[in-house]
This record gives structure tokens, C-alpha cells and sequence, in this order.
């Protein structure tokens, strides 16, 4: 168990705090970090301007003038030990369904142009995957990454995109990050880092080894498009995605219907996401199969 | 209103502290580099510290004044001349209708601030009118000013001839080498005693590719602790990749062996440590230097960093106006 038994304070400059809960990536310590991040909310804790919750961990930016470190850590600590069993969690859950080129050619020219620029020894990353997670080659590793639901467990390093979570143990795999960073990534790029995977909203640096890449819009400033009628950033914390592997001419067929503004989001809004029954049906797998 | 003739460089509405609150879907505050500088310039027009302004970047833009306005230059001087006459820095102004005020290169310092009474009047974008260019939000239409663009201005109520203190204002390196205060943490753990002291230590150069994401720095190799490499999978298997987290504006984030601080439109998020923190009110030595210019680190305590922005917040008031 890698859950701290005392969630661990730590200082960022003048205005932040980490907390870190666990030394994992667990949906347990997502669920927490969410929580805290409600209960900041619900209580309104004076100095607090923002948080942002991760897998294992919560980012507070905080105002000293009104609040200092050591209290702001005392309002923490009696905020989780408020927090109630995250068995009891029940919550609204939407899945999203994304037509997905995996090995596609925009990410392998990214990928070609890092390898030429600044990393000659840098491997194809879904052979670099594949071979890291014991998978038989780049076939598998679109089986076993397509294989799964995703967890969306928080928003950042871009606006509106989304650090995910295999929700089925089976497809687990993790891989490191770039060393140094991609100076570019196309706009739409799946990849993963650690045990993460993520989208790329629009085209950035980036850290995570990409090998996928789909054509539908995850942020949209213009909002033209009704799921984004609430907010520009199409996920919620809690969410889940699905990508549904696809050729390169449906990838262009969608991006057409994105373009005259005809897409369908294909979504599925009537489902809740219950802790106990997930944990229920992981402890009957057997977590040494993959896909 | 203002009208564009020369955008220079990478001119943008800033306001300060910037479009918060939204850390927690990504978005950045933005906001104007040096906020000493900026707020200053807020001050001796008159307007709020926090008003919209302008940023100009190593080269400032040429603008025409359709309407009488008061200014202030402050921070970086780009060789001002308003109708071909030289204008002061740090001093408000009076602009009459019609006339033209040209900004040239930065010649100390590296980013100017033009403030105008009554602010800067654009929409605002998520409760900010700063510029976050890279996804192309807040200011005017989302980028850096363009030839033509037409820059509104609110009601103002400036008087010419205020004047900023000399103690009051921040000094420039004038040997391209920088003493930018940090603080431990919050990933100073992952990083062993040795490597710790040569990141205090070291020349740290600026490198050209830095943007307002990241400033990226240039140094020796990076040792770690051994809690750096004894850790479960998910993490990523380089010594520098940690669960992503979210990250502290400011933060020294460690990629693989680089480093690169994070600055006003830098990432929430990721999965790099964060060995160390730049505080709010050493900012201003970030945004004044420039590529090939030489960082040294000092570690303050976390008590001292936000006295230091006490104190800052103290400076920018009519306390240090002539």
C-alpha cells in the first residue's frame, strides 16, 4: 500500500501547497483528491484562490496574506479527515466515444521530426511501448490501449486536457516521458506517460510518448458545438472515454463533419459511476491477462 | 482609442495578476512578466495596478493616440519618442490627439510596459483581458497586437508629470547576470545533497528556447535521490518523472535534465518534479532578462518569499510617486 498513512504538506514558492495523499495511481486517491477539492469549495476556506486536484495529489494556490502555510495545513488536515469512505461514491458519469487513428502518420511525424532535430536515438513510440510492457509489437499495444474505459481524474497542463486512468486493470502499461521534451505535438494526439494517458487538445510541446490521434475537438473557444454549451473544455473530472480504433479515411470523414460543423458527439449521459461495484468487479479479474 | 501601425515584436494586452481561477481545466493567469514594472505604470496614470496595459517584447510597436490620453513607460526603456521626442521612463505623460509614440528595441532590460489612464478597455475573456497567445484567448482577438488593431480605452484620469522614486523602481542587471531568489520545494526531496548544492551554486544560462510557457535553462547534469529511482511504475522510469501533479506558477520544473521554469503561460499540470520555486516578486528578473543571460539561484525560506511580495505590493502604491 502506497497511500500515505498522513497525507505529506509541501511548499511551492510563496503562494502554493502540494498535497501529496499516495505514492500511486489509484482511483482511491483520485477520489480523495477530488473530494478535498469539493470540501475546499463547500466550506469556504478563507486565503484558498484555487486548487487543482491530480491522481495522487492536490495543488492549492492560496492568498498568505490572508492565510498562512501552517494554518492553511491544520484547515487541510481536518478537511480530509472529514471526508467520508469513497465506497459510498456514486456519481453522474458520462462516456465519451472517439474514432481513433492509432499509429497514425501525424503523430509519426512528429515523432520523425523529434528524432531528427534533437533525439537521433529516440525509438517509433509505439514500438517503444509495446517492448517497454512486454506486448508482442505495436498491434497489441492498440488492442490492449483501445481495450478499456478511461478515467478522466483532473484537467491541466493545457485547458481542457484530460489526465486519464484505465479503468480496466488489464490494460494497464505505463511508459516514461520524453527526455528532453517534444517541442511539438499535433492537435488531437492520444498519448501516455507514467500510467497516464492523455489528449492533446491543441498542438503543444509535450512530454508523453504518442502514438494515436483523433479528429474530434476537446476544447472549443468558439463553443460551437452544444456539449461545449457549459464550459469550453468538454470534460468534467469523472468522466470516461473510449477510443474506437479507426482508419485513416473515417478519421477524415469525421474531420470533414467537424469542419461544416455537422459532427454528432457521440456521448452517453445516463450512467453513474458506483466505487464499490468497480472495486467489486476488479477484485474478480485476473490482472495478469491482457488483451 | 489607440491604432496599431507597428505591432513590433510580440506586443500584448496584459492585466495583472491575470486570469485566475482556472488553473483547475488549464488555463494560465497570463499577465504582464515584470508585475513591478506594470503595476508602477498603472500607478502613476492613475488606474488600479492590476489595469489592463500593454507588454512590449525586446521591440516595441509604433501606435498613433486618436484620442488625447496620459501614459507612463516603465520597465524595459525601448527608446521612446513621441512625435520624434524622446519620452521618459517611469514619469506620466500627456499625449495629444493624433500624435505617435515609436518604441524601438529594449536597450536595458528586455520587456517595457506602456500604461494608459483609464486602462486598457477590451472585452475580458474568463474575468481577464490578458493575452494567452498559444491558445489564442483574452486581449485583442486572442494574439499579439497586428497592424490596424484599434485599442479601446476606458474613461481615464491621469496627470502628466508624476514620477516614480528611483528607490521604488527595480534596477536591471546591466552585466547580463541574474540573483533570482528560489525556495526549496516542493520535490527538493527527490534531488540529493550534491545536486541540490550544484543547483545553488551553478551559472544557469537562459536558452533561446524559452517562450511564456517556459523559461529553459541550460547547466550541469542533475544527480537525484534515491527515492528518484526506487519507485512504482507509474511514476515513468526517469528519475525526473514523478505521477503528474499539479504544478506551482514559478516552478523549476525538471524535464528529464532540463529545466525549465514555468512561467505566466505555463502548464497546470504534469508529470516532471518540481525541485524548486521561483516566488511571485523574483518574476520581474525573469521577465527582464533575455536569452544568454546567466541565473545563479538563492534559496530564501517561504516566509522570506512572501514577505518579499509584501513588500513589492508596498512599492506599487502612490508611497512612490513623486
Amino acid at each position: 500500500m502506497t497511500t500515505y498513512a498522513q497525507p505529506r504538506y509541501l511548499p511551492g514558492g510563496d503562494r502554493y501547497m502540494l498535497i501529496e495523499f499516495g505514492n500511486e495511481m489509484n482511483l482511491e486517491l483520485n477520489f480523495m483528491a477530488q473530494g478535498l477539492a469539493g470540501a475546499i469549495v463547500a466550506n469556504k476556506v478563507g486565503g484558498v484562490i484555487e486548487t487543482a486536484p491530480c491522481f495522487a495529489s492536490m495543488l492549492v494556490h492560496y492568498e498568505p496574506d490572508d492565510i498562512s502555510f501552517a494554518d492553511l495545513q491544520t484547515e487541510m488536515e481536518r478537511l480530509i479527515g472529514s471526508l467520508g469512505p469513497s465506497d459510498d461514491i456514486e456519481l453522474p458519469s458520462r462516456l465519451f466515444y472517439f474514432p481513433t487513428v492509432y499509429c497514425d502518420p501525424w503523430t509519426k511525424a512528429a515523432i520523425d521530426d523529434y528524432t531528427a532535430k534533437i533525439n537521433p536515438e529516440k525509438e517509433y513510440d509505439p514500438a517503444f511501448v509495446a517492448r517497454l510492457n512486454g506486448l508482442s509489437g505495436p498491434e497489441q499495444l492498440v488492442r490492449v490501449h483501445s481495450g478499456t474505459e478511461y478515467w478522466v481524474a483532473a484537467l491541466g497542463f493545457w485547458p481542457g486536457l484530460p489526465f486519464m486512468m484505465a479503468l480496466d486493470p488489464r490494460c494497464v502499461i505505463t511508459a516514461p516521458k520524453y527526455n528532453p521534451p517534444r517541442t511539438w505535438t499535433p492537435q488531437g494526439t492520444v498519448g501516455m506517460g507514467g500510467a497516464s494517458t492523455a489528449i492533446y487538445p491543441v498542438a503543444t510541446p509535450g512530454g508523453y510518448q504518442i502514438f494515436a490521434r483523433i479528429p474530434v475537438p476537446i476544447w472549443d473557444p468558439k463553443q460551437r458545438f452544444d456539449v461545449f454549451a457549459d464550459s469550453i473544455c468538454l470534460f468534467r473530472p469523472g468522466d470516461r472515454v473510449k477510443f474506437v480504433p479507426v482508419s485513416v479515411a473515417e478519421f477524415e470523414d469525421v474531420e470533414r463533419q467537424v469542419a461544416d460543423g455537422s459532427y454528432t458527439y457521440n456521448v452517453v449521459e445516463y450512467q453513474k459511476f458506483s466505487v464499490a461495484q468497480y472495486k467489486a468487479w476488479v477484485s474478480r479479474l485476473d490482472r495478469s491477462k491482457r488483451f | 482609442m489607440i491604432e496599431v501601425i507597428k505591432p513590433g515584436l510580440e506586443t500584448a494586452v496584459q492585466d495583472w495578476p491575470g486570469r485566475i481561477g482556472f488553473w483547475n481545466q488549464g488555463f494560465p493567469p497570463s499577465g504582464p512578466m515584470d508585475s513591478w514594472s506594470f503595476r508602477l505604470g498603472n500607478v502613476l496614470v492613475g488606474n488600479a495596478p492590476g489595469a489592463a496595459g500593454l507588454e512590449c517584447q525586446y521591440l516595441g510597436p509604433t501606435l498613433r493616440f486618436v484620442d488625447a490620453a496620459v501614459i507612463a513607460l516603465t520597465g524595459a526603456d525601448m527608446g521612446a519618442k513621441l512625435d520624434g521626442v524622446a519620452v521618459p521612463l517611469w514619469e506620466s505623460v500627456a499625449v495629444a490627439a493624433g500624435q505617435v509614440l515609436a518604441l524601438g528595441p529594449a536597450k536595458s532590460g528586455t520587456r517595457g510596459y506602456i500604461a494608459i489612464a483609464g486602462g486598457i478597455a477590451t472585452e475580458p475573456w474568463l474575468g481577464s483581458r490578458s493575452t494567452f497567445h498559444q491558445a489564442g484567448v483574452g486581449g485583442i482577438g486572442g494574439s499579439a497586437l497586428k497592424v490596424g488593431h484599434e485599442i479601446p480605452i476606458g474613461p481615464g484620469n491621469g496627470t502628466a508629470g508624476r514620477r516614480v522614486k528611483p528607490e521604488a523602481r527595480p534596477v536591471f542587471s546591466t552585466d547580463k547576470r541574474w540573483s533570482v531568489e528560489v525556495c526549496a520545494g516542493p520535490n527538493d526531496d527527490w534531488i540529493d545533497a550534491a545536486g541540490q548544492q550544484r543547483f545553488l551554486s551553478a551559472d544557469w544560462k537562459l536558452s533561446s528556447k524559452s517562450n511564456r510557457t517556459g523559461f529553459r535553462l541550460e547547466g550541469p547534469d542533475w544527480t537525484f535521490a534515491e527515492k528518484a529511482y526506487d519507485k512504482p511504475p507509474e511514476h515513468g522510469s526517469l528519475p525526473s518523472n514523478i505521477i503528474d501533479h499539479g504544478y506551482p506558477l514559478g516552478a523549476i520544473n525538471l524535464a528529464g535534465q532540463t529545466p525549465i521554469i514555468l512561467v505566466n503561460d505555463g502548464p497546470s499540470m504534469g508529470g516532471f518534479i518540481n525541485p524548486y520555486t521561483v516566488p511571485q516578486a523574483a518574476f520581474w528578473k525573469l521577465g527582464q532578462s533575455r536569452p544568454g543571460d546567466i541565473y545563479n539561484f538563492r534559496q530564501v525560506s517561504v516566509e522570506r518569499a512572501q514577505a518579499m511580495a509584501r513588500e513589492m505590493k508596498a512599492l506599487c502604491t502612490q508611497a512612490s510617486i513623486l
